[in-house]
């Protein structure tokens, strides 16, 4: 319509420029505010927080269970009188059968070592004189998780019985089987704590987002009379949204992380006093990335539904 | 070109603010929107700019009814036109430069042109030493002029101005209309809603006078 010839901008450059805009405008916006921001990503970093850090106790207390140490496992105490050799040939022959995972041979004297590592066995040992240890076999069934078994462990239990070396069957199994149960509630219980939590950070981002639509209302109505399209004047608000949601996820995981440096300590000790080396795991890299992930597109969903409740709410005023 | 058919306009709690307006405004024409207060200057302005839409008749600019326009090319409509708000509608936390910017940035341009663009808007309304103040730091009159500088930047080929020397002395009034007048040389087609009859009148352009609908 103008006279004038217009310089040519291409809508990818266009495009691009606004996304550039939108991205600085909404940085600067945090920044300029700075103790609405902070409060704003503290509420979210807590909120996330919890779910993060009780998925971190689940994950490590599954580490316990899923240790081969802690496997649920079938141990086969042999005769006296069985050879190291035949104790070996009934370990290959049993790692066969199908519903068996693997088999694994303990020597009479690894038993030995082992128990004179722990403290006060010793002068028993020295009391009985020589190895009253039997080869054990521990056999490992094909049961990944509780609940998934494809096999009936008792009458796997009673089958291995049977064979003529085996002395005793002792099934090291039940407090496995428990705490798996207890942990399969445990991570319901996560799932249902994230997912009020994650509601928790969408109401917040939200609630967030319709307060600066509120304070910038003069802001909008200005761009939209020089000419701004729905998509320029909601851009900033919702990269608004996942600048919340972001540093919101970061500053949980500090959190998360900072609570676990400062717990490590006393679970050292503690492991240390059961005679186990066993190690506090945090977050790895895909999860913290899940968790960024996740709480950038909750702020950004959050600042999607206040943005499009105020353009609702201003078409139906056009309307009337 | 801006032609005005039959045009009404009634609102929902029943006000008429425009009754069966016809108007014509040739390209390159410069004219003057008088009436008293509610004869519905605003109103027709409103309407040439799609801030709203009549109830009945049509709006064409250069013989296209805009009313047909969807929403998203609205917008494009309104970055092909310039509008000069009474109260400057300057958005306080950003500075002149910024605020001349705007219609600029919301077309995507990029930085070196947009920089290029202000300066040569701010340049014709002599306000070029501001462009680092912010809008609270000016006179009315400057803040005035900072809206022209907006309205202009596009190169719009059509300005629509709501009463511009509505706050001013007659002086700097004077000023603004000598500002308009130089963007009508240019070529601009434009359009001013003023109740100051006096200094319209001085200008020689053609004046449209809107009396209030009876009754209403």
């Amino acid at each position: 319509m103008s006279k004038t010839k217009k310089q040519a901008t291409s809508p990818i450059r266009s495009g691009v420029s606004q996304h550039k805009q939108a991205f600085t405008h909404s940085l600067m916006h945090l920044w300029q505010n700075p103790i609405s921001t902070w409060i704003t990503l503290a509420a979210i970093a807590i909120a996330l927080s919890l779910p993060a850090g009780l998925y971190i106790l689940l994950g490590n207390l599954k580490t316990l269970t899923d240790d081969n140490r802690e496997v649920p496992t079938i141990s086969l105490y042999i005769k006296q009188n069985i050879t190291e050799q035949q104790a070996q040939d009934r370990a290959e022959l049993l790692s066969e059968l199908k519903d068996i995972e693997n088999v694994k041979l303990v020597r009479r004297e690894d038993g030995l070592r082992h128990m004179q590592q722990i403290a006060g066995v010793q002068d028993i040992i020295d009391t009985v004189g020589g190895n009253p240890l039997p080869h054990v076999l521990v056999v490992t069934p094909k049961m990944s998780l509780f609940g998934d078994s494809g096999v009936d462990l008792e009458s796997l239990a009673l089958r291995l019985k049977n064979y003529s070396e085996v002395d005793t069957v002792q099934m090291d199994i039940e407090w496995v089987q428990r705490l798996r149960a207890i942990l399969h509630i445990a991570e319901r219980v996560v799932l249902v704590v994230a997912f009020l939590l994650g509601l928790t950070v969408l109401l917040v981002v939200g609630n967030t987002i319709r307060l600066n639509i509120e304070n910038r209302r003069e802001e909008i109505e200005v761009t939209r009379l020089v000419g701004a399209t729905t998509a320029y004047i909601r851009r900033p608000f919702l990269y608004g949204g996942l600048w919340y949601g972001l540093f919101g996820g970061a500053m949980s995981l500090v959190i998360v992380h900072s609570s676990l440096l400062f717990m490590i300590a006393p679970v050292n000790r503690l492991a240390e006093l059961y005679g186990s080396h066993y190690s506090v795991s945090g977050l790895g890299v895909s999860v913290t990335l899940i968790i960024l992930f996740c709480s950038s597109l909750l702020g950004l969903f959050g600042a999607w539904l206040a943005m499009a409740q105020h353009l609702r709410k201003k078409h139906l005023m056009q309307e009337s | 070109m801006i032609e005005l058919q039959d045009v009404s306009k009634k609102y929902p709690t029943g006000q008429i603010a425009l009754y069966n307006v016809n108007l014509r405004l040739q390209q390159g024409e410069m004219a003057f929107l008088t009436g008293h207060s509610g004869a519905g200057k605003s109103t027709l302005l409103k309407l040439i700019a799609l801030l709203d839409r009549p109830t009945q008749g049509k709006v064409l600019i250069d013989g296209f009814d805009i009313s047909q326009l969807k929403q998203n090319q609205v917008a494009n409509y309104r970055r092909s036109i310039g509008v000069i708000f009474q109260d400057h509608h300057l958005l306080s936390d950003r500075t002149i430069f910024d605020n001349v910017a705007l219609p600029l940035m919301i077309s995507g341009m990029r930085p070196a042109d947009i920089e290029r663009r202000v300066h040569a808007a701010l340049d014709k309304v002599n306000l070029m030493s501001k462009e680092k103040d912010y809008p609270m730091m000016l006179s009315a009159g400057e803040k005035q002029r900072i809206g022209i500088a907006r309205a202009v930047v596009n190169k719009p080929s059509i300005i629509l101005a709501d009463e511009p020397t509505g706050n001013l002395d007659p002086g700097l009034a004077s000023d603004i209309m000598q500002t308009f007048q130089q963007f009508n040389e240019l070529g601009a087609t434009i359009l001013i809603a003023s109740h100051d009859q006096p200094l319209i009148e001085r200008m020689g352009k053609r004046i449209i006078a809107l009396q209030k609908v009876k009754g209403r």
